[in-house]
């Protein structure tokens, strides 16, 4: 197997055929293709100010007998950037994970390495399968006085770069976004909104280190939202919707007294219950009374009732169910 | 809500079950001014954190650079190991008592206390001396919260110093300015410290004892 050559992006090239002389007659293969004997210096390749599109094999063989003297493999990169490293406790007081990235590819292989000193003790970030580029820990102490500072190194065969990052214990908390986020109309109430919503599952303990959380709406016609904190529980019914709208509702999560906010929860969208309008069309009034009283086994259709509000929740389930029933008992009289 | 009125309703039955001189004392009625203490208490806390971010703004910067640089990341000095630190093992903490708990938090603030005051003996400007005795006053009603919330739940206040100081026990005075200094910032990040902890400990205790809806001064036993 070839050897690999990692090279700068811009760099001036000189590949010797192995052992050959200066003055010997050779000829340089690019991935199988024949190199221009321009480019060559004697026996001696040259590639001036290499760009990404040149990295490949590259093949010297003799002149006149076509072995094969020398090859390698040409990768054409960069040296590593100072990376991005970030470090968040979406799990306090388990712990807290860091994950990076870098802001540029180099397009050659990198390692990086990742050290955790808490005061003078060195502690071990065990890093995640998935995804890449994540490592974890857990807090052994909590309630620390002493800061953490986290050293990424990353480095290539063309260099190695590093960032520090150093902070406090609860200065890094902040939750995933809450889950499950439900908002539903509320039958006969033109103005509200239910919305409600579950602890991220990430956060452990919620007994202990309660959550808070930040609600924000608004119709999707406005670009003003509209907010609300609530400092415990988690649901809250919108009281001031615009009639008819629909509406865009978010929810957000905090520990109750450290750290920040968290993202974002989904959006979910969601209509006030609006009044049926009391006349149908003629089209409509036709189709039912001709079906009420053509059928007796076939019931008439029950989704008039039951279609109130923009989700089905269990009120209109037992609603679709009495209508069942007097359906069918009304049905039974008509055998 | 529903839940508050029935709330209301038990505590009622509790006070007046309280009163009656022929039951034993249900302890009840003090177990739900309990509950609403422990509310004040974290509620204290939460305030005192505050303001000592404003105080500790002043006061670091009044110490000058290095103290009052974002990244200073000082080893912690053997002299330092005096002022009552808040860390504290997970599994510990989590498995503290009630009284464990409080008696931890009130030990702590106590003798917090007491360094804080001979600081503000110290200190050099009026507005610093200023903020520090209005700090001193709110953290000595945290102390007495605290002792409150163990009285009204039958512990027993930790030996120790409650009251005013004589001055901080067993403290070397510090050989030179700059390491002065460190014991300065060093109670600081203490002080600071404990009271994210107690945030966390009072959160605990409200889980405990159950919460106080309570719309009937039941303290005024003559009732």
């Amino acid at each position: 197997d070839s050897p690999v050559q990692y090279e700068r992006v811009g760099a001036d090239v000189t590949m010797k055929c192995g052992s050959m002389d200066w003055d010997a007659a050779v000829t340089w293969t690019a991935n199988g293709t024949d190199i221009d004997e321009s480019r060559l210096n004697g026996s001696y390749l040259i590639l001036k100010n290499v760009d990404l599109t040149q990295s490949g094999q590259y093949s010297c063989y003799e002149g006149s007998s076509w072995h094969l003297k020398y090859q390698t493999s040409l990768r054409v990169g960069t040296p590593p950037r100072e990376p991005v490293l970030m470090c968040r406790s979406n799990n306090y007081p388990k712990g807290f994970y860091c994950s990076w990235h870098l802001p540029t590819p180099t397009y050659i292989p990198n390692t990086f390495n990742i050290s955790v000193i808490h005061g003078t003790k060195e502690m071990v970030c065990e890093k995640d399968a998935v995804p890449k580029n994540r490592c974890h820990i857990r807090y052994l102490q909590l309630f620390s006085t002493v800061k953490y500072k986290v050293t990424l190194t990353v480095t290539n065969a063309l260099g190695k770069n590093f960032t520090t990052l150093t902070f406090d214990e609860f200065a890094i908390v902040k939750p995933d976004p809450p889950e499950s986020v439900v908002a539903k109309p509320v039958p006969n109430n033109p103005r509200r909104l239910e919305v409600s919503w579950q602890n991220p599952s990430s956060w452990p303990d919620p007994e202990s280190f309660p959550l808070k959380f930040f609600l924000r709406y608004r119709p999707l016609i406005l670009d003003q939202w509209q907010h609300v904190e609530l400092s415990d529980g988690t649901s809250h019914t919108i009281t001031d919707a615009y009639a008819g709208k629909e509406y865009i509702i978010q929810v957000a999560a905090k520990d109750n007294d450290i750290g920040t906010w968290s993202d974002w929860s989904v959006a979910v969208h969601a209509t006030p219950w609006t009044e049926e309008p009391k006349h149908l069309t003629t089209e409509a009034q036709i189709t039912e009374t001709t079906s009420a009283s053509t059928s007796s086994f076939m019931a008439p259709p029950t989704t008039k009732i039951c279609d109130k509000g923009a989700m089905v929740g269990s009120g209109a389930m037992a609603v679709c169910w009495t209508a069942g029933l007097v359906v069918a008992a009304y049905s039974v009289l008509f055998i | 809500s529903p839940a508050g009125d029935s709330w209301g309703i038990f505590t009622f039955l509790c006070a007046a079950l309280c009163n009656l001189p022929a039951l034993p004392a249900l302890n009840c009625s003090e177990e739900l001014g309990a509950g609403q203490s422990i509310q004040q208490t974290y509620d204290l806390t939460r305030y005192l954190e505050h303001q000592l971010r404003t105080l500790a703004g002043t006061y670091l910067n009044y110490l000058g650079p290095p103290f009052n640089e974002p990244d200073f990341n000082p080893p912690r000095l053997a002299r330092a190991e005096r002022v009552p630190s808040a860390t504290v093992d997970l599994d510990l903490w989590r498995g503290l008592t009630d009284n464990a708990r409080l008696a931890a938090n009130y030990r702590a603030y106590s003798r917090l206390l007491c360094y804080l005051r001979v600081l503000d003996g110290q200190v050099g400007t009026a507005e610093l001396r200023h903020r520090l005795a209005h700090f001193c006053a709110s953290l000595q009603g945290l102390v007495l919260s605290i002792g409150g919330v163990m009285s009204s739940l039958g512990y027993p206040l930790p030996a120790g110093p409650a009251g005013p100081p004589a001055g901080p026990p067993e403290a070397p005075p510090a050989p030179n300015d700059f390491l002065k200094k460190m014991d300065d910032f060093w109670l600081l990040k203490e002080l600071q410290t404990w009271l994210w902890r107690s945030a966390k400990d009072f959160n605990r205790l409200k889980k405990k004892v159950p919460p106080a809806v309570v719309t009937l001064r039941l303290e005024a036993r003559g009732f």
